[in-house]
């Protein structure tokens, strides 16, 4: 008799199985099919990549992690993570799955726009997620990618039409709770020609020992349109979060993504955005304030496709106690993207004498006549500026709170929704005190 | 108000100040003058508390505190200002805020509520006037993108606002054209009280033609090595510091 081997990652797989899609539609069934097939030549990212090299995922993949939807959800626990005075379409999600009798969804037939769950639009609306959904995630070598593909329960669906404009935000909500979930949350916003949306995803915890969110947000921006996304982690001590982002842009047209990494254990996050149009703008940015020992990681990707197409990047850290902060941003300039103008800056403040911060900014310019920049700086607190507030009569660490939320404000003043400002902004404020 | 017995200081481990006596009574202004490298700039560090210079002897006493135990703030709390020979530029900090905070913070310290937003505007303006400092300039950061010459009107601006019992004017002239001169020295002169005094460090005899002191020290070699009236300024404008290094050498 042989003995059969098994290996982490195949049964960490068949730990995911035992979901039923058979309901959906032919064309979502090969997406998922697809995906699992790229998953058979793929494993867990080791440090031996150079995109993981500061992130550890070992252990990991022995974790019995299992998709579970929530039961006896309580009303209050989810209210809890409502962002106060924000008006919105609320769309939340337990694990990954759809909470209806939390929701508030716009559905007309011929509506200026669509507001609902993924699953909804897949049988209601599929002539217009047909076109979209997965055209950007079909990586073949990215292992997350493929199993959030494979195994996606839900996720929010937004679709503007032509020349229209969302008469609010709208505001997907994700939840875990329960011990040893994986939830699958994936989003899919397009907005068609120019049209106008605004859209907040935070990801929150009700309760959980342990749990993996494994999310993508996939993106269309036609022409001419403009898309502001705001993405706000907070998830609790006992969860890694990896995120893959993903955008592509048509025509002078706008997006942009703040993301704000708050809480968590380990949050990664991928953005890869494709001007693919000319006279497009992407700006991306990032707010970090990070304490105890969690470790965040912010990748991005800007492929500068066409030419006349402007991208802006500001990621600003501050970084307490163990805690770790990680940017590797690559700007891709293609040999026709003339007039490119490819702007990205990176600054970390260290706290302790624990914090780390790692900047990696990397240029592949093709073109001739292009304006790129990158700037990153690591360093410790302005004494001088500590000093002089002060000399005034400001208490140490009044002066502290002052000098950081100055660092951390340029970065939140891009988030154009006050009440997610605010929030955002909370929580930050929150995290400049150490934790030990 | 400020007795200063013996102070000796050091940076990095090397000794700046060597033994200075100073007193300060209220309603009097002292000049100290001296050489480049004399230690005037520390003494000024030293008595707002800048933490990287090293008190290795001597003491301090304002108003009945020993002023070397307390932090920045609290020197501040207590009425001491300190007017920076290089303001520190701060992104992101709107001037406005951060004397505001100051203000209050000042004001919590001593007991006090802090002010209601109307008393504080009407305040705001007053001193404003006093430097002909431009009210555009209360919403822009912290001294940055300002002018040399409004860099030391929005310091004097601040001690106004204070209104401290002691202000130390570090250099504060250095760098500015006449009428910039003129403004901060009639700020000055309009702070002045019989209660309150100021220290005014200074390299040029040209800032004191503004400001009249009582006294004029000479500052050499970390100690004061000479004290006149107004007309020791006039005699080092003059003579420069060699004759009186070489009298101080010689009693040595």
């Amino acid at each position: 008799m042989s003995t059969l081997t098994i290996s982490d990652k195949e049964r960490f797989l068949i730990n995911q199985e035992g979901q039923d899609f058979s309901h959906e539609a032919k064309t979502f069934i090969k997406i998922r099919e697809l995906a699992l097939k790229n998953l058979k030549d793929l494993d867990f990212p080791t440090k031996k990549l150079e995109n993981w090299k500061y992130t550890n995922l070992r252990g990991i993949s022995k974790i019995e992690f299992r998709p579970q939807s929530a039961i006896n959800i309580i009303a209050e626990k989810v209210k809890a993570h409502k962002i106060p005075n924000l008006d919105a379409y609320t769309l939340v999600f337990v694990n990954g799955f759809f909470s209806p009798e939390f929701s508030d969804t716009a559905e007309e037939k011929d509506g200026k726009f669509v507001v609902t769950n993924l699953n909804t639009a897949k049988k209601k609306f599929i002539k217009f997620v047909e076109p979209y959904l997965g055209f950007q995630t079909r990586a073949k070598d990215q292992f997350f990618v493929n199993l959030n593909s494979a195994f996606s329960q839900d996720g929010a669906f937004v679709y503007v039409k032509a020349q229209q404009k969302l008469d609010k935000p709208v505001h997907i909500i994700n939840l875990v709770d329960g011990d040893l979930v994986a939830a699958y949350p994936r989003n899919l916003i397009v907005a068609e020609k120019l049209s106008e949306a605004q859209v907040v995803v935070s990801y929150e915890t009700i309760d959980t020992a342990s749990a993996l969110s494994n999310v993508i947000n996939e993106v269309f921006v036609a022409e001419g349109a403009h898309v502001q996304m705001d993405k706000i982690q907070n998830e609790n001590k006992n969860t890694t979060h990896i995120s893959a982002d993903y955008a592509v842009q048509h025509k002078d047209s706008t997006f942009t993504i703040n993301t704000i990494p708050a809480n968590g254990k380990l949050i990664r996050n991928n953005l890869s955005i494709l001007l693919d149009g000319t006279g497009c703008t992407a700006n991306l940015n990032g707010a970090i304030c990070l304490n105890g020992d969690i470790h965040v990681d912010n990748q991005t990707y800007v492929n500068h496709a066409q030419p006349n197409c402007d991208s802006n990047e500001l990621y600003k850290a501050v970084v307490n106690d163990q805690a770790a902060s990680i940017f590797n941003g690559k700007i891709y300039v293609n040999k026709i993207a003339q007039q490119t103008n490819a702007f990205q800056s990176n600054a970390n403040i260290l706290m302790s004498n624990d914090a780390k911060a790692n900047s990696k900014p990397q240029l592949e310019i093709y073109a001739d006549d292009v304006k790129c920049s990158h700037g990153c700086t690591i360093g410790q607190f302005d004494d001088e500026a500590l000093f002089y507030l002060r000399a005034r009569g400001i208490k140490e660490s009044t002066a502290k709170k002052v000098l950081l939320e100055a660092f951390i404000g340029e970065v939140l003043d891009k988030i154009k929704i006050e009440a997610v400002r605010d929030y955002a902004s909370a929580l930050i404020t929150k995290n400049f005190n150490s934790k030990n | 108000m400020l007795k200063i017995n013996g102070l000796k200081a050091e940076i990095n481990g090397k000794e700046i100040l060597k033994g200075l006596n100073l007193e300060v009574k209220p309603g009097e202004v002292h000049a100290i003058m001296g050489p480049n490298g004399s230690g005037k700039s520390t003494l000024a560090s030293v008595l707002a508390g800048r933490e990287e210079y090293e008190v290795t002897d001597g003491d301090v006493d304002f108003d009945g505190q020993d002023l070397l135990d307390l932090s920045p703030e609290q020197r501040a709390g207590e009425g001491l200002f300190l007017a920076f020979q290089y303001p520190v530029e701060i992104p992101g900090v709107s001037n406005i805020n951060f004397i505001k905070t100051a203000v209050n913070e000042v004001r919590e310290y001593n007991g006090l509520p802090n002010l209601e937003t109307k008393e504080f505007m009407k305040l705001l303006k007053e001193k404003q006037q006093l430097v002909e400092l431009s009210g555009k300039l209360a919403n822009r950061s912290v001294n940055e993108g300002f002018s040399g010459g409004e860099k030391k009107r929005n310091e004097i601006f601040q001690m106004a606002m204070l209104n401290p019992k002691l202000g130390i004017l570090d250099e504060t002239d250095s760098g500015l054209d006449i009428d910039a001169l003129r403004i901060v020295a009639n700020g000055v002169n309009e702070l002045k009280t019989k209660d309150n005094a100021f220290v005014v460090v200074t390299h040029y005899q040209r800032l004191l033609d503004y400001i009249v002191p009582d006294f004029v020290h000479v500052l050499y070699d970390g100690r004061i090595v000479k004290t006149g009236t107004k007309e020791l300024a006039l005699d080092l404008e003059e003579k420069g510091y060699d004759w009186i290094i070489d009298e101080f050498k010689e009693t040595v």
